[in-house]
Formats: C-alpha cells, structure tokens, sequence
C-alpha cells in the first residue's frame, strides 16, 4: 500500500517545561507530518517521557505552544488529547491488571461508546448493539496483534512482551491519529522486538496512523523511522534522517558513541 | 464430568457475552432463583425467614452497593450505614407524606436520596485516594448519624425517637408494618434484591463497569484513554449509594419494623466491609457469598454448641463471633484477598476439568 506523508499533523513550538528549578525541557520545537514514524531519542533524562506527557497533555509546559490538526493549545487535559485522537502507551506497562485482555482492549473504546445508564443497566437495545459492534472492532485487534488465545486471561498474569502488546492493542482500539509509543521494545528478546516491529509498521501501513516512537534500540529507531530528533539535558541537539543523525557528530559525542578500535 | 462445557459453541458475540456462557451455570443459578422464589416460602418457617434469609438478602444489597464503589470503582468508604440511614428515614417521610403510594415503589424512590448524598460525599474523591477518602466517607457516617437522632421532623416527633413503620397494603396484602407476614416480607425483598442485583452485573459487564475496573486498577492510563476520573468515580458513588439506600430502607421496613438511629452505627459500615472483603472484593457473587458467611457465622456458633450438647451462654457467644470473624478477616486478607468468590472460581476451574486434571 503506497503511503503518503501528508501536511503537518501535530506542530511543537518552543516548549519550555520545569519542575521547580529543574529544566526537564527547554525551547523545543519540531513538526511531525501525517502518517509519518518519527522517533525521539536520547540518553536517559533527557526529556523523551516528558515531551510525550506535554503531547497528550499530561504536564502543562510554562512556555510554548502546541498544534494538533490545525488546534492550537496551551493546555489541556489527558482526556482532551484521547477526544482528538492521541494515543499512547507506556515505558513501565500501565494496564488495568484485574481485567481481561478483552476488557482492557474494549476499555479502550470507551470514548466510542454512548448509551446511556439506563440501557446500561438493561444491557439490551442500544447498549447491546453497541457492545457488538465495538466487540467486533477489538476482536479485529486481537486478530492482527495475535493475541487471541489470551483474549479471557487477567492481564495480570501475562508475561511482559505479551502485556505490551496489550497495551499496544489497547491504545489502537482508540483509533487514534497519533500513537505515542514509550519504549515499545524495552526488555524484549529479539523475535518478541521483531513481531512488535512487525506490528509498528502494519499500524503505520494499514490504519495510516502518525505514529511517534521513544526507543533505545538503535537498529530498530533506525530502521523504522523517517525521521527523529535527539534530545539531550532537555534540548534538542539535532533533527533530520537517520542517514543525517547517524553522522552526526553532536549526536555521536552525547549519545551514539563510537565503537571500540583497540 | 458433569460440569463441562466441552460442545458448546459460540458462534455470535451476542451468545459469547451472555450473562452465563456455560449451560450448566445458566441452570444453576435459575434453579437457585427458581427455587428461592417458589420453594422456599413454602417451606420455611417464620424463624428461618425473619432471622436468616430477610437479613441475609438486606445485607446483600447493601454489600453489593459497597462492592460496586470499592471493589469495582477502588473507592474506599466507611459510609454505608450512613447512606443506608438516608434511605431508612427518607423512605420514612416519604411513606407519611404520600400514604397512599405503594410502599414497595417508595423504598426504590428512596434509593435516590441516598444516591445524591452518595454524590456529594463522592466529590472528595477526585482528590483524595484510599485511606484519606475513607476517613471523608467517615463524616457521612457521623453527621447522618447525629442528624437522624437531633432533628426531631426525622422521625415524625416521636417520643421514643424511633421510627415505627406503618402497615401499607399491596393488593389487600400487607407488605409492611407488624402485620405483615415474613413470608411477605421475604418475597418483597427478594424481588428487590434479585432486580437490582441483575442491574449491577449488566452496568459491571458494560462501559461503564470497564470505566470503574480502569479507573481502580490505573488511573492515569484511564485518564489517558479518555475516561473522566471525577464522572466515573461520582457515578460509582452514586449508584453504590442508591444500592445502600434501598438497603437500609428494606432494613428499616421489611426486617427491624422500628428502628432507632443506632442501628446504623460505624458497625454496620464495617461489618458491610468486612462482607466484601470476604465474599471478594470487585465480585458480584463476592457480595451475597460474604453476606451469607457474616450472617450465619454467629448463628452457627449459637447452636452448634448447643447441637453437640455442650450449651454456652450467650455473652461466650458474642466473644467468640467477635474472635473468630477477626481471625477470618486477616486470614482472608492473607491467603486469599479475592475473597470467597476467587475460592468459587477456582473451584469450578477445577470441577471443569475432573476427573482428568491434565
């Protein structure tokens, strides 16, 4: 399927953030285009985690700006950035443990449903109707993340690659535009990063979803994306292709390093 | 062997997310209904009704509201024999101010005085979490308390304080009031009880069910789906309180027949806890299973000793319910925080598969 890199989907001007006298995040701009994979990366503290909560609106920064789809905002809330379309998941999986896989997924429709309580309470009519169809949306989810056999298991007591897959399932039941994705592959083997590889890009070539990555793995940020920028103390050192980034010197000194030659 | 449910196939979404997916369970628990419906005021007697079912079904209700706002919702309170004396003395004054209305639809209307208490008292909860909001719930406890046994319009300026509840007919039946007959009384209340029972599971399996399990397991990552902390918590509280309401009102007028204040003491909202503790906290049949277990506890320990021929009086008795309802509590919470109603499931996992357990 041919992809087009459209306009700009989500803009970041001059964000400035800091908690108390800590700088997390100092004068950081960049656009990111429709349908693209674009990937922030960084040494550790550097600012990646908390440019994503500034993104769906989890910290308010002290300056700056920032446009999604033509809107531009101050602040907002988390449930604001769900209702236009933001979706993300989490470095240390955040998923609701005492429920199914199916329940967590379907929980992720929530802003799609919308009857009301009284059919609630029946489960009949309208509030039937809808579960079905929404069902049926997850249950597509289930299919293309292979996670069906786990469909009635407590998230609770999957092992970790399958819970961040969960997780992954849970925020494209949202449909979202913009899939914010913090360390998908953190403390995978190497075929559980190939599958959630796999994935990134089935949801970026299928469902044309923009999606922004946070990932340590080099070869994977690498491979993946078309572009990144590279945070470092709160700023960013550098913006461009991977081809641009990787010979960088700035970047090299404060992040990439250089392979050993004794 | 029996219990299997091996050739039943699912072929819509609709059939998947039936209520009981299993036949055998669907039979279960339609006998049981079946059964409690037909058989029991048949054959039980007045002490069977009045001492053991009327109260165990009362404090089913009240514990399933409990478990909606704190087992489901994650939302600690101490306040249900608070929201339980709203109903009571709500359902009171509504009783003298239309006699003429049908009871049974007064003590529903009730519900909803003790649902919009619940609301007020639930907006704390946006800000305060766990043992913090425990101890806000805890002024519903106390001021609802002092209200009720203050202010003298309460209880329609009686001399005793206490609030009589008069005979109202249903069909030239009386429903409530002295008269009444338990089997009355006990066909009432479980018609209440299984109606608004089978409302709580379809709100759990729903959105709004999901947004509650979210809201207590993460709720940040709920927020960040796009559930509203404050609606979904202040709906939880609601609902739980209606469910409390309607309970106390049952309690006042189906079971005490008068009541004082007093019977909706800090005791109660505990002995409720500790229900949904032990029956399993986030479950349903959790509620009626720790309702039972906390109703027929003492009972069991008044006439055990008295069937084995070694009779004890009645202050041993009170102890030893106080000892050994403390000991269950801190083993439940130790070796099974899930409650009696993980016990069941663990249960039926086990019977699907004997007796070939491999």
């Amino acid at each position: 399927m041919e992809r087009k890199i459209g306009e700009t989907l989500l803009g970041v001007e001059h964000i400035s953030l800091s908690f108390g006298g800590v700088k997390a995040l100092t004068d950081i701009s960049f656009n990111i285009r429709e349908k693209e994979v674009f990937a922030i990366i960084g040494p550790n503290g550097a600012g990646k985690t908390s440019m994503l909560n500034v993104i769906n609106g989890f910290y308010h920064p002290q300056q700056g700006e920032i446009h999604f789809k033509g809107l531009h905002r101050k602040q907002m809330r988390p449930h604001e950035a769900a209702v236009q379309g933001i979706a993300r998941t989490f470095q240390n999986v955040a998923l609701f443990k005492g429920m199914s896989t199916l329940n967590n997924i379907m929980a992720g429709r929530n802003l799609k449903m919308k009857t009301n309580l009284f059919w609630q309470a029946l489960y009949y009519g309208p509030a039937r109707t809808e579960e079905m169809i929404n069902r049926e949306y997850v249950e597509d989810i289930i299919d293309f993340l292979e996670i069906q056999s786990i469909r009635r298991t407590p998230v609770g007591k999957l092992p970790y690659g399958l819970q961040k897959r969960v997780e992954l399932g849970r925020a494209l039941a949202m449909a979202p535009e913009l899939l914010l994705l913090d360390e998908p592959m953190a403390g995978m083997n190497i075929e559980e990063k190939q599958d959630m590889c796999r994935f990134i890009i089935d949801i970026n070539e299928q469902y044309g979803t923009t999606i922004v990555l946070i990932e340590h793995d080099m070869g994977v940020v690498m491979d993946l994306s078309e572009r990144l920028i590279v945070l470092d103390y709160g700023r960013k050192i550098a913006e461009g292709t991977p081809d641009e980034i990787r010979g960088n010197q700035v970047v090299i000194d404060a992040y990439l390093g250089v392979a050993h030659t004794n | 062997m029996f219990y299997r449910e091996a050739g039943q196939f699912k072929t819509t979404y609709i059939s998947d997310q039936e209520l009981f997916p299993v036949k055998q369970d669907r039979w279960g628990i339609l006998l049981i209904i079946g059964f409690s419906f037909i058989v029991i005021p048949l054959i039980a007697n007045d002490y069977w009704l009045q001492a053991i079912l009327i109260p165990f079904l009362i404090f089913s209700l009240a514990a399933l509201g409990l478990n909606i706002l704190t087992g489901y919702a994650g939302q600690l309170s101490l306040g249900t024999g608070g929201f339980m004396a709203v109903g009571a003395y709500s359902c009171y004054k509504l009783v003298t101010i239309f006699p003429e209305t049908n009871v049974i639809l007064l003590i529903l209307v009730s519900g909803f005085f003790s649902a919009g208490i619940g609301l007020i008292f639930g907006i704390p909860s946006l800000k305060i979490k766990g043992f913090y909001l425990a101890v806000a719930t805890l002024a519903a406890q106390f001021f609802f308390e002092w209200l009720f046994g203050r202010v003298k319009w309460f209880y329609n300026y009686n001399d005793s304080g206490a609030i009589e509840v008069p005979v109202r007919k249903f069909f030239d039946i009386a429903v409530t009031g002295p008269i009444a007959t338990a089997q009355t009384r006990y066909v009432v209340v479980l018609c209440i009880v299984t109606f608004l029972a089978l409302i709580a599971v379809n709100i759990v399996r729903g959105r709004i069910g999901r947004a509650w399990m979210a809201i207590r397991d993460m709720d940040i990552a709920a927020e960040l789906i796009g559930i509203r902390p404050l609606t979904t918590k202040l709906i939880a509280f609601a609902i739980s309180s209606y469910y409390a309401g309607v309970a106390g009102a049952l309690f006042v007028f189906a079971y005490l027949g008068s009541a004082e204040v007093e019977v909706f003491d800090i005791n109660i909202s505990f002995e409720i806890l500790f229900m949904i503790i032990i029956g399993g906290l986030g479950s349903i049949s959790g509620a009626f299973l720790g309702a039972a277990f906390i109703v027929l506890i003492p009972i069991l320990i008044t006439n055990l000793p008295r069937m084995l021929g070694m009779p004890i009086n009645a202050a041993t008795v009170e102890h030893f319910n106080f000892m050994i309802l403390g000991a269950l509590i801190v083993l439940f919470l130790i070796f099974e925080p899930h409650g009696l109603a993980k016990i069941w499931t663990i249960m039926r996992e086990k019977l699907r598969v004997w007796p070939f357990p491999y």
